[in-house]
């Protein structure tokens, strides 16, 4: 039992396990916050694991073509939005149901994306390390926050950002209100499914970029398993978040622990069955659910679709 | 509007009357039903016009298209004499036109002046919004916290929000839709002074629409009627009395108590309420002597945010009497309801039938136990829609046209035809589909279920919410003869006409919790309404 504690002092006291943990909560942060601003607005988007894996891919693609870290993130931003828009004009244009959407979407992006990944076997490489003075010389944490590739560090833009938007500027109060009480705001003169819409680009945006940092900040090259299924996660992360960005942010970070956590054993050196390790993210996220989720309200209306007309 | 409106007597009477809006010839269908049908209306500055009907009559659709929330199929509107297409709530608030609205169009996450911004264009900037708030605030005396979460805040602020909202905009033209409906007796009479005050010394047009004839009667100045997309009537309401508009809005002459109480003639003053009593009483007072057949003790049941929405409620219901439970709406009233149907389980307290405790929230134990419950809201908690009307009314039990399981389609069919005859439903056959009944018949066929089951206790809840006069009358007289039969009758109600039409005994709910209660005998409307208001007798 005692080789247990140690194990686990051994894994919370290497950097690795800090910067692996930044990493995946990177990644999961990128795709949550657009979530949360989809949901906030009435859609459980769960397109967004092909938001990200189209993302993911054509940043690859854009950067096999051009060399550019830059271009390839347009190419990635462009990638969610597409995903995106399938998503938001089939079901708050043409009144199609977001799940059967959503779920044909992933599998489509999926078997797109390794179908040309085939095709076209493009070649990336990862993006500069940039390590900012002084800060990445905190012990543990540094090298985790201030010592990643630079695709890394948008994220300290884009949450703050996510923010400002959802709760600073009238398109984030509309885009609330359409989530709580679509036919109040209908009453109140504003366009619900297009707000709706917009939300979801938003997602398709961020996920975009999520998939360029999976390429770009993180492994290097694509799979079509390089996504594997997070884009759930992160929509658990915005539930266990309470749909606040703040606790979505928080989910991220812990779900990300459970992720690096299972690295850091197989990488000590630890020998734990790995199937069981593999669910260990997985089985954290149902427990964090379990525990989290009936305390928190739901936006009133979500995945609710708005028909507009005589109730 | 025939001896002001009409004439041209002079420029500067001229600008004055020149009316804000002329809606001319409008026609709404929605698939086969035509609800509104070549309509006239001319809204003047500086007059309130009421518009009259029953629910169904048109009322609604022509205000939506006003707002631009429906868009008219023929006819025109003329805004200050200038024709103009409203093709949305945005479109219409550009041309000065505001509406309050019944269900209230605030979304209850947001707070206040959140919701006063909710709808407008341009830069999001709350110190403004708290500013142009406090100024409305005070200017009409309506004031409010602009940082308040609007969903923790009573049906009366709430209205006052929304009109805040719509005050903000400064329209010329102001639309009322049914705005006493989720008030206390004061608060609609605030309400009416501060629309005096908008209407008379600001020069704003203001529509009340409304299908409470005392209402209109006293706080309008115009009055169009409505009857099946229609305006059949136009008069001045200082030349009309209650029983003139009562037969413009049905048709024909009211003289049955259960009309004119479902019209709103009734509560108008103490006197009304005694001349009531001379004309008609309940019928026999049941004796009280008996056990209960149903107690409540003590019910407790704390809402999401902890706060008690049943607060140690306690009633006891004798075999044969009608109990109305009175009370603005949103008092513990549906949980009332939802408690009954088995649908919440209490925090504490408890329910019993003849003095035997039946679980709470369990599904359908309340039913077993001999509780039949009409409930709030038929379409989302009374009937299925796309069943048949014979499959609606086996819903609770099968156990009567079925064996081991399997459903019996000849006794189905022969148990429909019983209700349907019994019950007076007009349908096509036990196979109508439930969508193709109106409304008061797919009333009837939950009543129908409810009293086959040979209920102890039938909870009837705003049973007649959305029926027109003749299903109400229906209703009422169900309901007294299933008390005559020694039912327990519950009878919950947000109108206080229908509950003093019915019930042998009144209690007031406010905040979950009863505040009052008083034998129809004795009944006094003063403190009727102050317990309404929460004010403890």
């Amino acid at each position: 039992m005692s080789g247990f504690f140690e194990a686990v002092i051994d894994i919370f006291t290497s950097e690795s396990t800090y910067i692996n943990g930044a990493l995946f909560a990177g990644f999961l942060a990128f795709a949550a916050s657009g979530e949360l601003v989809a949901e906030r607005a009435g859609t459980i988007n769960i397109s967004v694991e092909g938001m990200l894996l189209g993302g993911a891919f054509t940043s690859a693609v854009g950067y096999h073509l051009t060399g550019s870290t830059i271009a390839a993130m347009a190419a990635g931003v462009l990638g969610g939005v597409i995903v995106a828009g399938v998503q938001a004009e089939m079901s708050h244009r043409l009144s199609a149901d977001q799940f059967v959407v959503g779920l044909t979407l992933n599998i489509l992006v999926f078997g797109l994306a390794g179908f040309l990944d085939n095709e076209l076997e493009p070649d990336t490489e990862l993006a500069s390390r940039w390590e900012v003075p002084v800060l990445s010389d905190i012990p543990l944490l540094g090298q985790a926050l201030f010592g990643q590739r630079w695709p890394f560090y948008l994220l300290y833009l884009l949450v703050p950002f996510t923010w400002w938007v959802l709760y600073r500027t009238r398109w984030g109060l509309e885009l609330r209100s359409v989530g709580e009480n679509p036919q109040s705001a209908d009453v109140s003169g504003i366009d619900v499914n297009r707000r709706r819409r917009q939300s979801i680009y938003y997602a398709g945006l961020t996920s975009g970029l999520g998939g360029w940092f999976l390429i770009f900040g993180q492994i290097g090259l694509f799979e079509d398993s390089v996504v594997g299924g997070r884009g759930f996660i992160a929509i658990a992360a915005v539930i266990f978040g309470g749909w606040t960005l703040r606790g979505t942010i928080a989910g991220c970070v812990i779900f990300a622990g459970a992720l690096s956590f299972r690295l850091s054993v197989q990488g000590l050196g630890y020998e734990v069955n790995s199937e069981l390790l593999q669910s260990l993210p997985f089985i954290v996220t149902l427990a964090g659910m379990a525990v989290f989720a009936h305390r928190v309200r739901p936006p009133a209306a979500l995945a609710q679709p708005f028909v507009r007309g005589l109730k | 509007m025939q001896s002001s409106a009409d004439g041209l007597t002079g420029a500067g009477s001229l600008v004055e009357s020149a009316p804000a809006v002329d809606i001319r010839g409008i026609t709404k269908r929605f698939g086969p039903v035509t609800a509104c049908d070549g309509v006239d209306l001319t809204l003047r500055r500086g007059r309130i016009h009421g518009i009259l009907g029953e629910n169904g009559a048109g009322k609604s659709t022509l205000m939506k298209m006003l707002i631009g929330l429906v868009l008219p199929d023929e006819g025109s509107i003329c805004i200050d004499g200038v024709p103009q297409q409203i093709h949305s709530p945005l479109a219409a608030a550009s041309l000065g036109i505001g509406m309050v609205h019944q269900h209230f169009s605030l979304v209850d996450a947001l707070t206040v002046w959140e919701n006063v911004a909710l709808g407008e264009a341009g830069r999001l900037n709350p110190a403004s919004i708290r500013n142009r708030i406090g100024e409305i605030a005070d200017h009409y005396g309506l004031i409010i916290d602009p940082d308040a979460r609007v969903g923790n805040l009573t049906a009366g602020l709430r209205q006052r929000v929304e009109i805040i909202k719509c005050l903000r905009r400064d329209p010329s033209i102001l639309i009322f839709d049914e705005p006493t409906s989720v008030l206390t007796p004061e608060e609609s009479v605030q309400l009416f002074s501060s629309l005096r005050q908008v209407v008379t010394e600001e020069g704003r047009a203001v529509v009340l629409v409304s299908h409470k004839l005392d209402e209109v009667l006293h706080a309008t100045d115009d009055i169009s009627i409505m009857r099946q997309g229609k305006v059949v009537d136009r008069l001045l309401a200082g030349d009309t009395d209650a029983p003139t508009l009562a037969r413009g809005m049905v048709g024909r002459d009211v003289s049955l108590r259960s009309e004119s109480a479902a019209l709103g003639v009734l509560v108008i003053d103490e006197d009304g309420a005694k001349a009531l009593d001379s004309n008609a009483s309940p019928d026999a007072v049941p004796a009280v002597s008996s056990p209960p057949i149903l107690t409540i003790d003590r019910a407790t049941l704390r809402g999401p945010g902890g706060t008690p929405v049943l607060d140690d409620f306690s009633l006891e219901l004798h075999p044969g009497e009608i109990v109305g439970v009175a009370g603005v709406e949103g008092n513990g009233q549906r949980e009332l309801g939802d408690l009954l149907s088995s649908l919440v389980s209490l925090n504490s307290g408890s329910v019993a039938i003849e003095g035997t405790r039946v679980p709470d929230g369990r599904s359908g134990a309340m039913a077993k136990a001999g509780i039949g419950v009409i409930p709030e809201d038929r379409h989302d908690s009374g009937i299925v829609l796309d069943m048949t009307l014979a499959e609606n009314l086996i819903l609770v039990d099968q156990s009567r046209v079925s064996t081991g399981g399997v459903i019996n389609q000849v006794e189905l069919d022969d148990f429909a035809r019983e209700m349907i005859s019994q019950f007076g439903i007009h349908c096509s056959g036990p196979d109508a589909p439930m969508w193709s009944l109106s409304g008061g018949n797919q009333q009837r066929v939950v009543l129908a279920r409810e009293l086959a089951q040979h209920p102890k206790v039938l909870v009837a809840a705003q049973p007649t919410r959305g029926l027109d006069v003749g299903a109400i009358e229906y209703m009422g007289d169900r309901l007294k003869s299933a008390a005559a039969d020694g039912v327990a009758v519950l009878l919950i109600s947000s109108e206080l006409e229908e509950i003093l039409d019915l019930s042998h005994r009144i209690v007031v709910m406010h905040a979950g919790r009863i505040v009052g209660g008083m034998d129809r005998a004795n009944v006094s409307l003063e403190s009727l309404g102050l317990m309404m208001g929460g004010v403890a007798q």
